[in-house]
């Protein structure tokens, strides 16, 4: 059994009164890509908040450890540059660029290295990060828009462009949040791809609603539902699609 | 037009002074047995004067006070009137043309006239010399004087000189005192009477009043003989030892319940304080809390509802002259007047120019800034640079003791005032169909526009209904201050830290930090001094928000930013 | 080196200066610092090109207002941070070296005592300790610098920590600002009281009052003025001032990439505080008087406005806006002392509204609506390429 790389217990989050997210159990194994699905207001956007020090639960553990060997960290003391530091990266739901950068200049701030304010005042690009900032630019298909400020681009290309920064910060975990929105089909099936291909080198969560691009992501990997803030099931597409419960409150909800 | 109203209305006034002056001339022909007592004594030969003036002791006349104080300071002189008679007199205060002041006589207080003429008697200051006292006249003087205060018509001034008798510790007061007593109606008066009494029977010779007067002291919380108390405890030798315990407990429970009193009027003024500063608040909590409109002309808007009572005044002053009961109500008719201007400005000012930095929140705050300094200078130009006058209405004025706490009217109307406004804007925020657009618009503009809610004129009844509170709080402001052009400067810092400290968008969050910020601000200034207290506060807040960075009633959202 | 690796390395690390810059910066600051002074002492007075005194006194106070407007404009136009308080951290240097010089009077107070007059005056016995090192220019230039950083490291540490900003932040700088101004009225506060510190006599040996020493301050604050550009200028070049920007733009974006913001925010906070301190140090011997009235946040914001007038978010714009303002005020207060509030409000609102990028920025409008009338090709292309 590969080992958790994430892993939250019986994690209780409430917002004046309202439970978000409520005895939550989730595992992350090392190299999964793991999809989550649910309902709005399921608690999936407030869970990334969990794992990412946006917010803190009100019990329950979050941890994370980096292999086998390492004790695993305890993220709810950390905030969130020390845990995107540890290298859990995340995508947000609305795209979050710097819309007054180039699109170059996006990527350089995303890097991975020190990032402290004298390593700023000092920093200089060598050629290493260079050649790695043209490969990326290339994966994300943007490198004849590098000097195009990134409130100019298209909201797919935005999401693209988020998903390069998240990819130059070199992280261990990714989380996705909902990478096909205000995409075209085929930049959907393209983001897949992408995400299929990173799986193994990174463990991935990817929240999402559209239910193809779901399908198409999940081949190998597990899809996790949450309703009312808690793990309804667990398991392969098919099964999670044929179970009763999940099409009661999730899929089937219009047909009753 | 308004200059016109406000000539008119002081003409008026001017009118009425005048016509009250001359009632209240012809009135002085009583007793002229005292008087006559008193005008042989003045100008007695100076061996017989001594005896003469204090015969005088106790002798109830309201000619006695003024021309003794007069002797004493040197300036009472001896006229020679045209048949050879002297006379005693003083001469007026202000000087006619080339120094010459009109003599007044001490008997009526008119002007002496010239047989011959029929003209006053006017002289020069040089031209007289002032009437001599020597020290046992003085002494003499000074005896008639503290006995004459007990019997003034005023009671405050009763009041002083019974407690300055008291303080005198002289036996032979007693009897005086106690005569008064009995026939003393007001209360403050007659609890002065009595702790007056028993202070001076606190060295009688009998040690059982002694200790009766110790208990009657300390059953009266009178400062001055806990003060005493500590001098004789202090003193060699000690006094007897149960005079020295009874002193002691009458200590403290003298100085317990002085602690308590003081607790709860710094309590309260903290209190009021606090309702003055939500009500700035209010306002603020609205245009910048729901809005996100950063205005620092708010204090200015605050000042047009100052300004707006000043001149509801003015024309009630013309209508129903100073002081008569159609002037009190002057502050009723001001409050919505004071309201509706202020809102009035503020519509402007929102169409004008905040209409297009809603989305720009700190240059709202630099255009407002400069709206602010423009208001400022008109204040100026138009009602003048210096303060202007703001006479409370009868109602508004005195205060309420409740066991010697005082609670001023106007600031328990404010106090009780502000909570009729917190609970308007709370009506009209959730009761009302414009509260339900105002909030719709507020948490998501675009949203609210799609959904076809004119933002545009909800933004602007949400400003004008802003600016409009913050008229009312200049209004009773009014009254318990200063109002003059740059009074808005004063207390929009304190505003935002309310508003800031409270949590943004939320009217309880602004409640509770206002009347917060209010107390503890009264209650560290009589340790700390009022600058120190402030900035205590001030620091305090930044703390605060280092453990709520949100304020007391965070707003939460989802979004990133 | 390839076409694209040159115009990446344009990109985010932009030469410091082309050639041209270089020269656009060093005759101007050449001009103003030595070909100016020049001119004072050796030509005569009736010579056209002979600046008096008076007005190299008056270019110096401005030289220091730009270095605050500077400061402003870092924190605001680069950084996001409305900062108003910096007129405190100004005063709080002028204050520091104002201690300095006060000693300096030495017996020729009115007093003749060693005491500072307004300390005879208050009844003071001795020096309070906390005067005694002020008698060492260096230790007094070093509290200069010192005193406005350690108040700004300890009130950027709390809200910087506890991620208070935007108008929150704005509000309380000028609460910091207020209750700092409240303290310095005080007399029992020890600083002077409403009166503040003046009558300096001499600094480092030379008469205040004298010819030389007044052009001396003048060189020294063009020459900081200079100086406070290229490190400013050092600073938004590159990642630092990428980041800046980022930081300004969405600041939890530029969290959640790893960098712990508030140190950045503090890092600049607290070296504007420093700088701006140097810059009040040197206005108070130019204009011969420092109180509590400049601290006010009144001034704070007027030093916004410099900025707003000038345009923020560039570096020439403060500069021009300090320049502009404040010989507009010069102008109008003698010209029309009661107008003058309508005219810097009105100017506020104007600029606020209608030129948001400030003086500044009209040549490049000029410039497009110039573009735009010359050609109806659509000139979206180029606003999008950029280079």
């Amino acid at each position: 059994m590969p080992h958790p790389i994430l892993q939250a217990e019986e994690v209780t989050k409430t917002f004046d009164g309202f439970r978000a997210i409520n005895a939550l159990n989730f595992y992350l194994f090392s190299g999964e890509l793991r999809t989550v699905i649910g309902p709005n207001g399921a608690g999936k956007s407030t869970f990334f908040d969990l794992l990412t020090g946006r917010a803190k639960p009100d019990k329950g553990s979050v941890r994370f450890a980096a292999d086998d060997a390492a004790p695993s960290v305890d993220l709810t003391a950390l905030n969130e540059y020390e845990i995107q530091r540890l290298g859990i990266g995340r995508k947000f739901q609305t795209p979050s660029v710097f819309a007054e950068h180039t699109v170059f200049t996006n990527l350089v701030l995303s890097l991975n290295g020190p990032r402290g304010v004298f390593a700023s005042l000092f920093h200089r690009l060598d050629s290493i990060a260079r050649d790695r900032l043209d490969a990326l630019l290339k994966l994300v298909r943007l490198d004849d828009k590098r000097h195009w400020k990134a409130g100019l681009l298209s909201h797919g290309e935005k999401q693209w462009l988020e998903i390069g920064m998240l990819l130059a910060s070199e992280p261990r975990v990714l989380l996705v949040d909902e990478p096909a929105a205000g995409m075209t089909d085929e930049e959907t099936h393209r983001t897949g791809e992408l995400l299929l291909s990173l799986a193994g080198k990174h463990s991935i969560v990817v929240v999402e609603h559209d239910m193809s691009f779901v399908k198409q992501i999940s081949v190998n990997g597990q899809v996790t539902v949450l309703h009312q803030g808690s793990v309804l099931c667990e398991g392969k597409f098919d099964d999670v699609q044929s179970n009763q419960k999940v099409r009661e409150v999730y899929l089937g909800r219009g047909k009753h | 037009m308004l200059r016109l109203l406000v000539r008119f209305s002081f003409s008026l006034a001017l009118l009425l002074a005048a016509a009250l002056v001359l009632r209240a001339a012809p009135e002085s022909a009583a007793q002229p047995t005292a008087r006559a007592q008193l005008i042989a004594a003045l100008i007695a030969a100076p061996v017989q004067q001594v005896a003469a003036i204090r015969a005088l002791v106790g002798v109830e006349d309201a000619a006695i006070t003024p021309a003794l104080t007069a002797w004493r300071a040197g300036e009472l002189y001896l006229v020679t009137l045209a048949d050879g008679k002297r006379a005693p007199a003083m001469l007026a205060p202000d000087p006619g043309v080339e120094g010459q002041r009109i003599a007044l006589s001490v008997d009526t207080g008119a002007p002496l006239l010239d047989y011959a003429t029929g003209k006053p008697l006017v002289f020069a200051l040089n031209q007289l010399k002032p009437l001599d006292t020597t020290a046992p006249l003085r002494r003499a003087i000074r005896d008639v004087l503290e006995v004459a205060g007990v019997s003034d018509p005023n009671p405050a001034t009763r009041r002083e000189s019974i407690e300055r008798l008291g303080q005198s510790r002289k036996a032979e007061h007693l009897p005086l005192l106690k005569a008064r007593l009995v026939i003393e109606k007001v209360f403050a008066v007659r609890s002065a009477l009595a702790d007056a009494i028993a202070f001076i029977q606190l060295a009688d010779v009998d040690p059982k009043i002694r200790l009766a007067a110790i208990g009657s002291l300390a059953e009266a919380h009178s400062l001055a003989a806990a003060a005493r108390f500590k001098e004789q405890l202090a003193a060699k030798p000690a006094p007897p030892a149960d005079e020295s315990a009874a002193m002691v407990s009458a200590l403290k429970k003298i100085e317990g319940h002085w602690q308590v009193v003081n607790f709860f009027g710094n309590l309260f003024r903290g209190l009021s304080a606090g309702s003055v500063l939500l009500l700035i608040a209010l306002g603020l909590a609205i245009t910048f809390g729901l809005m996100g409109v950063i205005n620092m002309a708010h204090g200015e808007l605050m000042v047009v509802g100052a300004y707006a009572t000043f001149v509801v005044q003015k024309g009630f002053v013309s209508a129903f002259g100073l002081g008569s009961t159609g002037f009190n109500f002057y502050f009723i008719a001001a409050l919505p007047v004071a309201f509706v201007s202020a809102a009035g400005v503020g519509l402007l000012l929102e169409r004008s120019i905040i209409q297009f930095l809603y989305k720009r929140p700190l240059e709202s705050l630099l255009a407002t800034w400069g709206v602010s300094l423009a208001l400022q200078q008109t204040f100026r130009l138009v009602f003048g640079p210096a303060n202007v006058q703001i006479n409370a209405p009868s109602w508004l004025q005195g205060s309420a003791a409740i066991s010697d706490v005082l609670f001023a009217y106007n600031r328990l109307f404010v106090f009780g005032f502000a909570g009729l406004v917190v609970f308007g804007v709370w009506l009209v925020l959730n009761r009302t169909p414009l509260g339900l657009l105002v909030r719709a618009v507020m948490q998501n503009r675009q949203m609210a526009s799609c959904i076809g809610v004119k933002t545009t004129h909800v933004n602007m009844l949400t400003f004008g209904f802003g600016s409009g509170l913050a008229g009312l709080a200049g209004a009773c402001l009014s009254q318990l201050g200063n109002v003059g052009p740059s009074m808005g400067q004063l207390h929009i810092i304190d505003a935002f830290m309310v508003v800031v400290s409270g949590g943004v968008g939320n009217i309880l969050g602004s409640v509770a930090a206002s009347l917060g910020i209010g107390t503890v601000d009264q209650l560290l200034q009589p340790v700390l001094g009022a600058v120190m207290g402030k900035i205590l506060v001030l620091f305090a807040i930044i703390l605060f928000l280092q453990w709520r960075p949100g304020g007391l009633f965070p707003t939460r959202n989802r979004s990133l930013d | 080196m390839s076409s694209s690796a040159s115009a990446s390395l344009l990109d985010i690390e932009p030469r410091f200066f082309t050639r041209a810059q270089w020269a656009s910066f060093l005759v101007p600051t050449l001009i103003l610092a030595v070909l100016l002074p020049v001119f004072n002492a050796l030509l005569p007075s009736e010579n056209l090109l002979h600046p008096s005194i008076f007005t190299l006194n008056l270019y110096g106070k401005y030289a220091t207002y730009a270095v605050l407007a500077l400061g402003v404009d870092l924190l605001w136009g680069y950084l996001g941070i409305l900062s108003l308080g910096q007129a405190l951290f100004f005063s709080l240097g002028g204050y520091a070296f104002g201690m300095h010089l006060l000693l300096m009077i030495g017996k020729d107070g009115q007093y003749k005592s060693d005491l500072p007059d307004y300390m005879v005056f208050l009844g003071y016995k001795a020096l309070p300790a906390h005067w005694e090192p002020f008698y060492s220019f260096w230790f007094a230039a070093l509290a200069v610098l010192v005193v406005p950083a350690l108040l700004a490291f300890v009130f950027g540490w709390l809200a910087f920590r506890s991620r208070i900003k935007g108008v929150y932040l704005s509000i309380l700088t000028q609460a910091l600002t207020y209750a700092a101004a409240l303290l310095f009225f005080r007399n029992d506060f020890g600083f002077g009281g409403n009166n503040g510190f003046t009558d300096f006599k001499r600094v480092l040996g030379a008469d205040l009052n004298s010819v030389e020493t007044r052009r001396g301050l003048y060189i020294a604050s063009v020459l900081l003025l200079a100086f406070v550009f290229l490190l400013y200028r050092w600073l938004t070049r590159a990642k630092f001032g990428h980041l800046m920007q980022a930081i300004r733009d969405g600041e939890n974006r530029v969290l959640f990439s790893g960098y712990a913001t508030a140190r950045y925010k503090l890092f600049v906070f607290v070296l504007v505080a420093a700088i701006t301190g140097i810059a009040g140090a040197l206005y108070v011997p130019q204009v011969g008087i420092i109180n509590p009235s400049e601290m006010t946040p009144e001034k704070s914001i007027e030093a916004v406005v410099w900025v707003a007038v000038g345009g923020r978010g560039t570096l020439l714009g403060p500069i021009l806006g300090a320049l502009f303002v404040n010989a507009l005020k010069s102008w109008a207060t003698r010209a029309a002392p009661e107008l003058w509030l309508y005219f810097l409000g009105g100017l506020f609102v104007t600029v606020v509204l209608f030129l948001p990028g400030g003086l500044i920025s009209i040549p490049g409008k000029l410039r497009l609506l110039w573009a735009k009338s010359s050609s109806k090709a659509p000139a979206a292309d180029s606003l999008v390429v950029g280079h």
